[in-house]
């Protein structure tokens, strides 16, 4: 766990490098007063102190024992569920503009509680059904939420 | 009398048959979403935002409270039936409402939740009304300095109390306002931060960050847990007995106080209030042995500190627009995408809808009180919906409502992208709600600091000059310097106090 605080504040340090760096191509003052890059200038100074200091810390900071069991990346059986979730969603944003909404959700519905452990193959479809086309029913018609129609309904 | 009128008025509005219907739907999906573990009210509240897209300003912030207060209530569901809080709050519900519900007396642990909440809520709701009009009115005399001083101040009251580690908690906020500065500056309308991408000059969207953060983030991380036992309690028996009654009596009272008074602060968060309103009843029991055994007090002060503390926190926002909590934070964010800026200018702006939303939350918890003691049973049958379709249900809400908002399928990668930096940082004990805070409080808190700048000529000695600004940049230097200073008191409190 210790690692793993260092690597992210690490990443922290360097995001608050990269938006100092950033801030000092916009003008920090002009005649009216404090300009575009003045907040986030100051901002990314206090955020790069703050990481140094963290960094320091944690990596002077004793090891504790329950560190050890915790683990940052999943493991065992979750592994399989969470990567599922996170590269259908992907999937999904990618479709939506694609084949639209109602079929990118139909396909969503379906490959996610296959994934997550569902076997009943007609509670999947009447899942995956209603959670595509009725939901499009429902936020387009009831509730005026514009929904992605992708290239084939547009 | 003038409050008092408005809010006559506002109870008119409130009691029509639509605002009734919204504030029903919303404490029913409240519920719904605090039944469900993992699912806390920030993270409900912001994937129920885009059912709220058609509707007008009044009836969507009366129906994202409203589940902002029911997700409060269902969370006890959880805690008493599987001992897993369905939200933080209650998590000191599951000490003695899970040994209730093992001794089979599950509907009275959630009978005596139920009416605590009402009765916690409501009495809150009753010092709302009394504290925030003239905190309003006092805040009105506010210019950009005292503003400024004000924000400053509610961050970092939320940093001292946000976690174990000040400097992680500290360099979260100033990460938080980094990201609220992507997108066009607010003063002088110049471009930042955009790198010629079209998608970030509105800056990136809170709706998608706190359904990354809270939903999905969530999600991610109980993919990897095992489902919990289930108790086959018997829900039809929920009545307290006379003694009971009487031992809730005091813990009830006492939770109201306790939780209105730590709502009113910045940064609190809804466990403190639990935790100390728990420590207390203990503390002042005869038979403090009995706690962590199913003792209904700890069950009654706990979840009425829990309600009365949800309605408390909402005066900082209407009064301030300082939003206390991450939650609080999203309410903020749905007032914002309805054009309206909460704060001491709501009341003068915008009367008959900030009573209306007052008024709306009595109704609210009259009809918590009658949607949880009847159908607890129901509520509790709710906890055999699988995870696999309780995910895909909610992955659902969570792509329409990043997507809805402004059509935009970028916002459904922030939304993907802050969903596993969410799961790290809470894996890594990074606390999230100060990012959450300044994300939204960010480009107010800069419109602040510069307008004060450009009156000062560029000299900061103007804080000083103003006794309020003063006042309020010093309240934080203590609270940090004292957290610093003491930086275990509350971990031994809880350490003594809660088994």
């Amino acid at each position: 766990m210790r690692q793993g605080r260092l690597i992210a504040t690490g990443a922290m340090l360097a995001f608050c490098l990269f938006a100092l760096w950033q801030s000092l191509l916009l003008s920090l003052t002009d005649r009216l007063g404090p300009g575009p890059g003045f907040f986030p200038f100051w901002l990314a100074l206090i955020g790069t102190v703050l990481a140094v200091a963290l960094l320091f810390t944690t990596f002077r900071e004793p090891a504790d024992p329950a560190d050890a069991e915790v683990r940052i990346l999943p493991q065992g059986p979750g592994v399989r569920r969470w990567l599922a979730i996170v590269v259908l969603v992907a999937a999904t944003a990618v479709a939506m503009e694609v084949i639209g909404f109602r079929l990118a959700m139909l396909a969503f519905n379906a490959a996610l509680v296959i994934a997550l452990g569902e076997r009943r193959w007609w509670l999947i479809g009447v899942f995956a059904i209603g959670g595509s086309f009725g939901v499009h029913y429902i936020f387009t018609r009831w509730l005026d939420v514009l929904l992605p129609d992708g290239l084939i309904w547009g | 009398m003038d409050a008092l009128n408005h809010l006559l008025a506002g109870f008119a509005a409130a009691l029509s048959f639509k605002y009734l219907m919204f504030a029903l739907v919303g404490c029913v999906l409240g519920t719904l979403i605090g039944v469900l573990p993992g699912l806390g009210p920030a993270a409900g509240t912001a994937i129920l935002i885009p059912l709220t897209f058609s509707l007008d300003a009044t009836g969507a912030i009366i129906m994202l409270c409203a589940i902002y207060y029911g997700a409060m209530y269902g969370g006890t569901i959880t805690s008493v039936l599987l001992n897993v809080p369905g939200e933080a709050a209650s998590v000191v519900t599951c000490i003695d409402g899970y040994q209730m519900a093992l001794q089979g007396r599950a509907g009275t642990a959630l009978a005596i939740a139920a009416i605590g909440s009402f009765v916690g809520g409501t009495l809150a709701t009753v010092a709302l009304v009394m504290v925030a009009t003239p905190l309003a009115t006092l805040a009105l005399k506010f210019g950009p300095v005292e503003f400024f001083a004000l924000m400053v101040a509610g961050l970092c009251l939320v940093v001292g109390l946000a976690g174990k580690n000040m400097l992680a908690a500290l360099l979260m906020t100033v990460i938080g306002l980094l990201f609220a500065m992507i997108g066009v500056d607010p003063v002088r309308g110049a471009p930042r931060f955009t790198f010629g991408v079209e998608e970030l000059y509105d800056g990136i969207g809170f709706v998608p960050v706190v359904m990354g953060l809270f939903g999905v983030a969530e999600l991610l991380l109980a993919a990897e847990q095992r489902q919990a036992r289930i108790i086959q309690a018997n829900l039809n028996k929920w009545m307290p007995t006379k003694e009971e009654r009487r031992a809730s009596v005091g813990a009830i009272g006492r939770g109201t106080v306790v939780g209105f008074v730590l709502g009113l602060i910045p940064g609190v968060g809804a466990i403190v209030p639990t935790f100390m309103a728990y420590v207390i009843e203990k503390r002042v029991s005869k038979t403090p042995e009995r706690f962590g055994k199913g003792a209904i007090e700890g069950v009654a002060s706990a979840e009425t500190a829990n309600n009365a503390y949800a309605n408390a926190a909402m005066v900082p926002l209407l009064a301030l627009g300082i939003p206390s909590s991450p939650t609080i934070a999203v309410l903020m964010g749905a007032f914002i995408i309805n054009g309206i800026t909460p704060g001491p200018f709501l009341f003068q702006e915008q009367p008959t809808l900030v009573w209306t939303v007052i008024a709306s939350f009595f109704v609210g918890n009259a009809l918590l009180l009658i949607l949880n003691l009847p159908l607890v049973g129901l509520w509790a049958k709710l906890l055999k919906i699988p995870f696999s379709y309780m995910c895909t249900g909610v992955l659902i809400f969570c792509i329409i409502g990043a997507y809805g908002l402004k059509q935009s399928m970028f916002d459904v990668w922030v939304m993907l992208g802050f969903g596993i930096i969410g799961y790290l940082l809470r894996k890594l004990d990074f606390p999230i709600a100060p990012a959450i805070l300044a994300l939204i409080l960010g480009p107010m808190m800069e419109k602040s600091l510069r307008t004060t700048l450009e009156i000062s000529g560029g000299s900061f000695a103007i804080f000083l000059e103003r006794p309020v600004a003063l006042v309020l940049l010093t309240v934080p230097v203590i609270v940090l310097g004292a957290l610093l200073l003491r930086p275990k008191t509350f971990s031994k409190l809880r350490e003594s106090d809660v088994d």
